[in-house]
């Protein structure tokens, strides 16, 4: 097995008043964060809040045109103005991240099986049949059997589409889970089933999770710990079910008020 | 097993194709062409060099099948030996224009913004540039030769192929599976040659077919004009630069190699839209089930 550079065995996230703009715009400002080693942590916030963009530069993978400051440590890796190689094999191997839209993160033109293996192939010198044999068991994991592998993604559904998302993201144990509102695109019952599948799956690898969401009912069910982002800026974190009962800022307030009204019109609709 | 696994996908492609009468014409008229260049290696109706002055400009016969040229020599013959040289030139044409496109279309697409504006910017200029004036200034160190059409269609069709194929590798590389790729710590290299060159097959495919058929038509082009296939070498350019004077007294030894470039050009057209459907996995369920 090819040796990684980052020997770390725990994944603790730091972030530090960290800032990213674009063109000269300010999208996220002084946000710090803590992920704990094991710990569920959730960001949530409105649209264009600053949240995709923290997980990306999580990843050092933000658009060329932007530029961040500050710091993000990731277990003994600073990721802020790291060099393309020291981030490259932290990705994937070290963390895994799993996206918003399932139908568009994989690839039309390549069957499941070689998708949810490439990560293997880049960060582990493994025979092509052990390869194989751990897709299978890492498919039957997030619940799919083995003749998804030889499917093109066309042939999923969008629930069996971010299994295999997940399935990619994790195949290498990464020690950190960057889940970028991977329910959003999905109902609500196919929803709870990626939820708890990537709850038990990261918990049971003692693995690290970046929640992020937008919807409160998902993020009480995957994390334990929150932060909320409201302009690019941290204006609440704390305990996610304390948070949800007894909102302290007046912007947390008015989401989970407006979260609250929507669940109780839906089940006053369910009842007429 | 991978091997298997390969032939059988290159069978169901093949059988895809046949099942399309354009696909049908496309592929007579393609191995047709092979099978003729093979053969010419080793046996022609009459010997490419044996000329009868008796029966110069003779129409069609059981002896000279298409008849003879102003030398007497045979047609029929003549044009079978241009076959293989064709298809030699058309073989290393599309090979070197794929493989200068592709080149041209990853520094195109890169990640490295200063790498792509210079690289778009040259495929740009360097397009302007026709093939034939590519091909005139190589025939003033090479001569008239058929490396000078091989190297002047591979770097037209190259810079054309970049170009082209640029729109379907760009929307790739800025596709959420490439951010995918990426967050899971794929290279450049990685992401190009599993994500970007598998999704933008299908153009490259159909412009590279386009490319063989240009090849074809530029060869007799530029041997017309004296830049290309070198007198005595066998060419379907050569025979038609040779009886193009003579068109109104005897338009049969034209028609000839008019009617076969015609048709070859015809059947590779066709054949590149016909291949590109067929490669497609999405729109395949049999090529989905191999």
């Amino acid at each position: 097995m090819r040796m990684p550079k980052w020997k770390g065995k725990f994944m603790i996230v730091e972030a530090k008043r960290l800032g990213i703009s674009i063109a000269g715009k300010s999208i996220v400002s002084s946000v710090d964060l803590h992920i704990g080693d094991g710990e569920r942590v959730g960001l949530i916030g409105s649209s264009g809040s600053g949240k995709s963009m923290i997980s990306k530069a999580m990843l050092g993978l933000l658009p060329t045109n932007a530029t961040a400051e500050g710091s993000v440590m990731l277990g003994d890796t600073q990721v802020i103005g790291a060099d393309e190689t020291v981030l490259a094999s932290l990705r994937g191997r070290y963390v895994g991240a799993v996206f918003q839209n399932p139908a568009s993160s994989l690839n039309p033109v390549l069957i499941v099986g070689k998708q949810v293996e490439l990560p293997l192939k880049l960060h582990y010198d493994l025979d092509k049949a052990d390869r194989q044999k751990r897709v299978i068991a890492m498919l039957e994991k997030v619940g799919l059997d083995e003749a998804t592998a030889n499917k093109y993604p066309s042939e999923l559904s969008g629930g069996q589409q971010q299994r295999v998302g997940i399935a990619t993201a994790l195949i290498t144990s990464p020690r950190l889970i960057i889940a970028d509102e991977p329910t959003t695109a999905l109902d609500s019952i196919t929803q709870r089933q990626i939820v708890d599948l990537l709850v038990t799956l990261v918990d049971k690898a003692g693995a690290s999770m970046l929640f992020i969401t937008h919807d409160f009912s998902v993020l009480a069910r995957a994390t334990t710990r929150c932060y909320v982002l409201d302009d690019g800026q941290v204006i609440e974190s704390g305990d996610t079910a304390d948070l949800l009962d007894n909102p302290q800022n007046a912007q947390t307030k008015k989401l989970v008020g407006a979260a609250r009204e929507l669940t109780l019109q839906r089940k006053q609709d369910c009842d007429d | 097993m991978t091997k298997s696994k390969s032939s059988s996908k290159f069978s169901i492609v093949l059988r895809l194709i046949w099942r399309r009468g354009e696909g049908k014409f496309a592929l007579i008229v393609l191995a047709s062409w092979v099978v003729v260049s093979l053969v010419s290696l080793v046996w022609t109706p009459q010997s490419l060099w044996a000329t009868d002055g008796y029966h110069v400009w003779a129409k069609p016969s059981v002896a000279h099948w298409l008849g003879t040229d102003g030398t007497g020599a045979d047609v029929f013959s003549w044009l079978m030996a241009g076959a293989r040289t064709n298809l030699f030139i058309a073989i290393l044409a599309v090979v070197f224009a794929g493989a200068l496109g592709i080149l041209l279309m990853s520094a195109m697409v890169s990640r490295n913004s200063a790498l792509s504006n210079v690289s778009v910017v040259a495929v740009d200029a360097l397009i302007s540039i026709p093939t034939v004036l590519i091909a005139l200034i190589l025939a003033v160190p090479m001569g008239a030769s058929v490396a000078v059409v091989i190297i002047a269609c591979g770097i037209g069709y190259g810079l054309n192929l970049a170009r082209i194929a640029r729109p379907q590798a760009l929307l790739a590389a800025n596709s959420d599976y490439v951010g995918s790729a990426l967050s899971y710590g794929a290279s450049g290299f990685s992401v190009m040659l599993h994500h970007i060159l598998p999704n933008a097959m299908p153009t490259i495919m159909v412009q590279l077919s386009l490319s063989a058929g240009t090849a074809v038509l530029a060869e007799s082009g530029l041997t017309y004009l004296g830049f290309g296939v070198p007198s005595g070498v066998p060419s379907w350019g050569h025979s038609l630069a040779t009886s193009v004077k003579f068109i109104n007294v005897y338009p049969l030894t034209v028609l000839w190699p008019g009617l076969i470039v015609t048709i070859v050009v015809v059947a590779l057209n066709v054949f590149g839209d016909v291949l590109r459907d067929a490669i497609d996995p999405v729109t395949n369920p049999e090529l989905r089930r191999s």
